[in-house]
């Protein structure tokens, strides 16, 4: 499970957020993807064709595995800030 | 962001924020734009906003530098925005948080850095499996750790930097994985002992590994990831010089995080759009657009630096900007030409110094053809798509021999990556077989330059407002 | 002596290789040339569309014969290009282009295309994607796609079946008449065919030039975008009254936007330039029709060529004045129409009666205002 650093930084408050009904937390503008996985939720969708688990890969933007529904829309979870209330779903497209 | 300038520069990294603060210098009215929120590209990123670390991390320094300079400069720093179409002109069209805007320029720099290369093998999709250069993300900008019983694998120095890096943070490095052996490390020793600073910070990882007795398996690769729904366990296999494996894997070890790289490729999406020549240079990671020494591609008004335009790393990156700038402001007119010539002249010099060490840390990285060529015909080649490379081969059998005709045939490329996972083993599998890279070429650059959302990009209009063309004849 | 073809096409399209393909099985043997591989210009990036709704009066009754070919691919091709024959609507949001609907329809129906008028409700009925924004739709049930990219991939496999000497990659410099034959210059040397067919696309101009014809062939540089996969948006072909507006969702989840919005290039560069204003305008009238689409995000975006003559009718028929040699394009549409235009001159090069007439090219090198028709 990832987990976060405590000696090296500061971080801003906890704030919570909805995933597939569950509420988390995690600091507020931490990117989705980082938050996910420090709550042991590696897999984040499956891939069209095949149908077989993803998670995040690449945490720069580029590989779009972490594309999942926020708010409804859909949003690479490495490059959206986690904030207050954010209704996450774990799945991407079809 | 609308509105004109002599200069767009797209890419905050070392090479582009250092270009744009030259050509600042010299008078130019620059506009700086990055997807991220922050300046210093990937390998000086900054730690989200919000969170603050300990200043003391080289990176920290180096990245924080350029941060600070450009906070003082008069550059116009527009971060936070996917560039999506660049069209002649130059004009830029970008989606930021108030939906999509453009700038033009009559000079336009594309420094848009390198993603990661990962040479496919079973189970590299799993969750828990992540780039090298991923992890160096979440050590540096995340201040995470990637998991609990971390494997490094791969190949090329990002190993040790990764390793070490989770072991100082008090994260457990079950293994370092390493396609090279101490031979190669010996052979690139002289080379890396040009630059001693770095050469002090990849002993300084060696150190800390050792004293922490975090095992090395070199000639290795990985045979496999496992788990159900994620990683759980990984296979080593043992390899020979070329990176194929020789035997059976001979061990398998629990871990829930895999960081694996092997090398890194240019993002040259921008050179490529504008159809500027490339050439295929595996030392510099794949299809690079063909450079005069300043950074001017074949494009008029057009040019590329740093890892996008040919991998070197940070430091040639940052000349390399450098000297681009020197070069924009000539190009704008505000630099005459001996003065151009006076100023790049040292930065040309310094960077000649830095080819050594860059050659012989962009040579561990390079693709290794014979690992290609090994990976089985199962094996997703294609991530977004699911295109095994079974589907590959059987393109080749029915007639494809470009990339552009293979992506017809099997979709592979087709997904929301555009092909940068896939792109370039699925172009070394059908290049082994057509006979050269040269041969089976590279995808054709196509807007969006990453995929952007239809309601961020229509945003609100009304019907009347909409240009449709006159009718097409009934 | 080298060996001579009974017929040689220049151009592997699908008009050149559905000629190609007829003319091979018809007993023919056959020599196809293409300077890049079959079908990846306007034949393999087009919207795959096969509705009747944007094809020209003219055209419809060779596009309804078209339509059924593409529907039975798999039979006389032999290999699949993901034909999804399905109901099309073309929409009207403003009265005037309610106007220019009914007038359009109408003239459509006469020369053969089952299309109704249905109210707004009625057509949300039909496709439950719709906005409801339409005021009126025209309904036609012979409406369809195929998957543009796999072209290639099936005449390919088709035409080495029939037996066509396949010269993929293979630009021709010129063609010469030469002792009751043509003589094909290649990059792989000199070829020579009894009768030729040149079916270049936007490119037949060049290649008439060579026999001494001077024909002008207008490049159209059609936008088009498609979205990456996502859930079932909407099950019909989508287009609007003018014809600017082509939009289906595919069997695995993409959404194709066309409608010819025109893009910078030319002949001899391609679509060389996307412009952005006009992606978000054709994304937008997109997103006014089906407006679940606002949801997805656009994967690609590219151009694709079409050619057009004077009076925007097919060129299709023998050479005049020069025996043996046909040109095949310009056929508005031309990827709806193709297949059944294409074999129509494969019929007539075979010496059988094609069951509908050609557009020979005869009408377009008269001089202007001779009083020539289509």
């Amino acid at each position: 499970m990832m987990s976060r650093l405590a000696a090296a930084a500061s971080r801003p408050a906890e704030i919570s957020f909805e995933v597939d009904g569950r509420i988390l937390s995690a600091p507020q503008g931490e990117p989705l993807a980082t938050a996910l996985a420090a709550a042991g939720l590696l897999q984040l969708r499956h891939s069209p064709r095949n149908g077989a688990p993803r998670g995040a890969f690449c945490f720069m933007g580029v590989c779009q595995e972490c594309a999942i529904h926020v708010d409804g829309v859909l949003r690479q979870a490495c490059m959206t800030p986690v904030a207050d209330g954010m209704v996450v779903e774990l799945r991407g497209v079809p | 962001m609308s509105g004109e300038c002599d200069l767009i520069v797209i890419g905050a990294g070392p090479a582009g924020a250092n270009a744009a603060l030259v050509a600042r210098q010299h008078g130019l009215r620059v506009v700086l734009i990055d997807e991220q929120p922050d300046a210093g590209g990937q390998v000086w990123r900054a730690p989200w906003p919000g969170l603050a670390r300990d200043a003391n991390a080289p990176e920290a320094r180096d990245g924080d530098a350029l941060r600070a300079r450009l906070g003082a400069s008069a550059v116009d720093c527009r971060f936070g925005r996917r560039v999506w179409s660049v069209t002649s002109g130059y004009r830029v069209d970008a989606l930021g948080p108030d939906g999509n805007e453009a700038v033009c320029a009559p000079l336009l720099i594309a420094a848009t850095g390198a993603h990661e290369r990962v040479v496919p093998f079973p189970g590299w999709t799993l969750p828990g499996v992540i780039g090298l250069a991923a992890a160096t993300v979440l050590l540096k900008s995340h201040l995470v750790l990637p998991g609990e019983r971390v494997v490094v694998a791969g190949c090329g120095p990002l190993l040790a930097a990764v390793a070490a890096g989770i072991v100082k943070a008090g994260g457990e490095v079950v293994a370092i994985v390493d396609l090279a052996g101490p031979a190669e490390w010996l052979k690139a020793f002289p080379a890396m002992a040009s630059r001693p600073r770095l050469l002090a910070r990849g002993m300084g990882w060696a150190l800390k590994l050792a004293s922490k007795r975090v095992p090395v398996h070199f000639r290795y690769g990985i045979a496999a990831a496992e788990g159900e729904g994620q990683l759980e366990r990984v296979r080593l296999v043992p390899v020979d010089e070329h990176g194929a494996p020789c035997a059976e894997p001979t061990l398998t070890l629990t871990s829930d995080a895999l960081c694996i790289g092997h090398g890194l490729v240019p993002g040259a999406e921008i050179t490529r759009l504008f159809r500027a020549r490339h050439l295929y240079q595996p030392l510099r990671g794949g299809w690079v657009p063909e450079l005069d020494g300043f950074g001017r591609t074949s494009v008029p008004g057009l040019l590329a630096i740093g890892d996008g335009a040919g991998l070197k790393g940070a430091a040639p990156a940052e000349i390399g900007g450098r000297i681009a700038g020197l070069a924009a402001a000539h190009d704008a007119g505000r630099l005459a030409r001996d003065a151009f010539e006076q100023a790049a002249a040292p930065l040309l010099k310094q960077r000649e110094n830095l080819a050594a060490f860059a050659d012989a840390s962009a040579g561990m990285m390079a693709l290794r053809p014979a690992q290609v060529a090994a990976i089985s015909p199962e094996t997703i080649i294609c991530r977004c798509e699911d295109v095994p490379r079974a589907e590959i081969d059987a393109a080749f059998a029915a007639g494809a021999r470009d990339v552009n005709q293979l992506k017809h045939f099997t979709r592979c490329g087709m997904g929301p990556c555009q092909g940068r996972m896939c792109g370039d083993v699925a172009a070394q599998l059908l290049a082994a077989q057509v006979g050269s890279r040269e041969a089976v070429g590279y995808w054709t650059g196509r807007p969006p330059l990453r995929p952007v959302g239809f309601e961020a990009l229509i945003g609100s209009f009304s019907y009347d407002d909409i240009p449709i063309p006159k009718p097409a004849p009934l | 002596m080298s060996h001579i073809h009974d017929l040689g096409v220049i151009g592997g399209g699908v008009h050149g290789a559905t000629v190609a393909l007829f003319a091979a099985r018809g007993g023919m043997d056959v020599a196809l040339f293409e300077r890049g591989p079959l079908c990846r210009e306007a034949s393999g990036v087009n919207a795959g569309t096969l509705t009747m709704q944007m094809t020209r009066v003219a055209l419809i009754p060779y596009a309804l014969e078209a339509h059924a070919m593409w529907a039975s691919a798999g039979d006389w091709l032999g290999h699949d290009v993901g034909v999804v024959v399905c109901d099309g609507l073309s929409l009207a949001f403003t009265p005037a282009e309610a106007e220019l609907l009914t007038f359009r329809a109408g003239k459509r129906r006469e020369a053969g295309a089952p299309i109704e008028i249905v109210s707004g409700a009625r057509a949300k009925e039909i496709e439950p994607g719709l906005s409801g924004q339409a005021l009126i739709a025209g309904h036609c049930k012979v409406d369809g796609f195929a998957n543009a990219y796999l072209t290639g991939l099936a005449f390919r496999a088709a035409l080495i079946e029939a037996g066509v000497s396949l010269h993929e990659n293979c630009p021709v410099a010129g063609v010469e008449r030469e002792d009751g034959a043509f003589a094909i210059r290649t990059s792989q040397g000199v070829k020579r065919v009894r009768r030729i067919v040149l079916a270049g696309g936007v490119w037949i101009e060049p290649m008439l030039a060579w026999l001494g014809i001077s024909l002008p062939i207008k490049t159209l540089i059609n936008q088009l975008s498609v979205s990456e996969r996502i859930a079932p948006v909407m099950r019909t072909v989508v287009g609007i009254a003018n014809g600017l507006l082509s939009l289906k969702q595919y069997p695995h989840g993409t959404v194709v936007i066309g409608g010819g919005w025109q893009a910078v290039g030319d002949r001899e560069r391609g679509g060389v330039e996307l412009l952005p204003e006009r992606l978000i305008g054709n994304m937008r009238l997109a997103c006014h029709a089906i407006p679940a689409l606002r949801q997805a995000r656009m994967a690609r975006a590219w151009a694709g060529l079409e050619a057009e003559t004077r009076d925007a009718l097919p060129a299709v028929g023998p050479l005049p004045g020069i025996a043996d040699a046909y040109v095949c394009g310009s056929v508005h549409s031309g990827y709806t129409s193709g297949p059944y235009i294409a074999r129509l001159l494969a019929e007539h090069i075979l010496d059988r009666e094609p069951a509908m007439p050609l557009f020979p090219i005869d009408r377009l090198l008269a001089p202007e205002g001779a009083g020539t028709t289509a």
